[in-house]
């Protein structure tokens, strides 16, 4: 195989995968799996049932719920809606890279003036970060949405 | 870059959400290019060319600082 018949095959591998959408109605199961899981995670903190593993499914399904609303097509996926997501992801990645060189900075500094008891100096897990991702993703497409209704 | 989309548009007496079915868009990206806040693709510009029956370069017109 050469050169170039690699690079077609790389490039309609990545189009195949960028051009991924799943139907309309699948936004629906992506916000009934995020707030209900969302749900379940609040209800934890105030019952305070401590279970490790518990957190760590409900995070992941939050994460699953975000991004099934993500790749679920608009009711009329035309050029224009193509045109705001990719706006979206551009300005949600660039935010993300800033928030994560950041908000350790911050988060250090606040720790060392409030100095909390019993409290440790935490890193930014990659939920947290995968979260942020998704949610400015999200709003920055909604924002776009509203601005051309 | 300006466009008298609205004035074609008026001609043929369609209505945004009319012509966004006829060319297969939502009747935001119509109210987008009217208002000057998205450049339509060739495709799309192509389609609008047919159903218009005029050349692209009649309703959708190059500015100065473009």
């Amino acid at each position: 195989m050469n050169k170039n018949k690699i690079c077609d095959s790389e490039e309609r591998r990545i189009h195949r995968l960028v051009n991924f959408k799943l139907p309309n109605h699948w936004k629906k199961i992506g916000w009934g799996l995020f707030f209900l899981s969302l749900g379940l995670l609040l209800l934890n903190r105030f019952v305070d049932v401590n279970h490790a593993i518990f957190k760590t499914i409900l995070k992941n399904i939050i994460l699953v719920g975000l991004l099934i609303i993500t790749i679920s097509k608009e009711k009329i996926e035309d050029e224009l809606v193509e045109n705001l997501r990719s706006k979206a992801f551009s300005f949600a990645f660039i935010i993300g890279v800033v928030y994560v060189l950041i908000q350790p900075l911050i988060n250090y500094l606040v720790f060392l003036i409030v100095k909390p008891q019993n409290a440790n100096y935490e890193d930014l897990g990659d939920f947290q970060i995968l979260w942020f991702l998704l949610i400015v993703y999200l709003t920055a497409f909604w924002f776009l949405k509203r601005r051309n209704q | 870059m300006k466009n008298t989309l609205k004035v074609e548009r008026a001609i043929l007496n369609l209505t945004q959400d009319e012509l966004a079915q006829k060319i297969g868009v939502s009747r935001q990206t119509i109210n987008s290019i009217e208002t000057n806040r998205y450049v339509p693709s060739t495709l799309l510009a192509l389609k609008l060319s047919a159903l218009f029956d005029k050349p692209v370069n009649e309703f959708f017109k190059i500015e100065e600082n473009d």
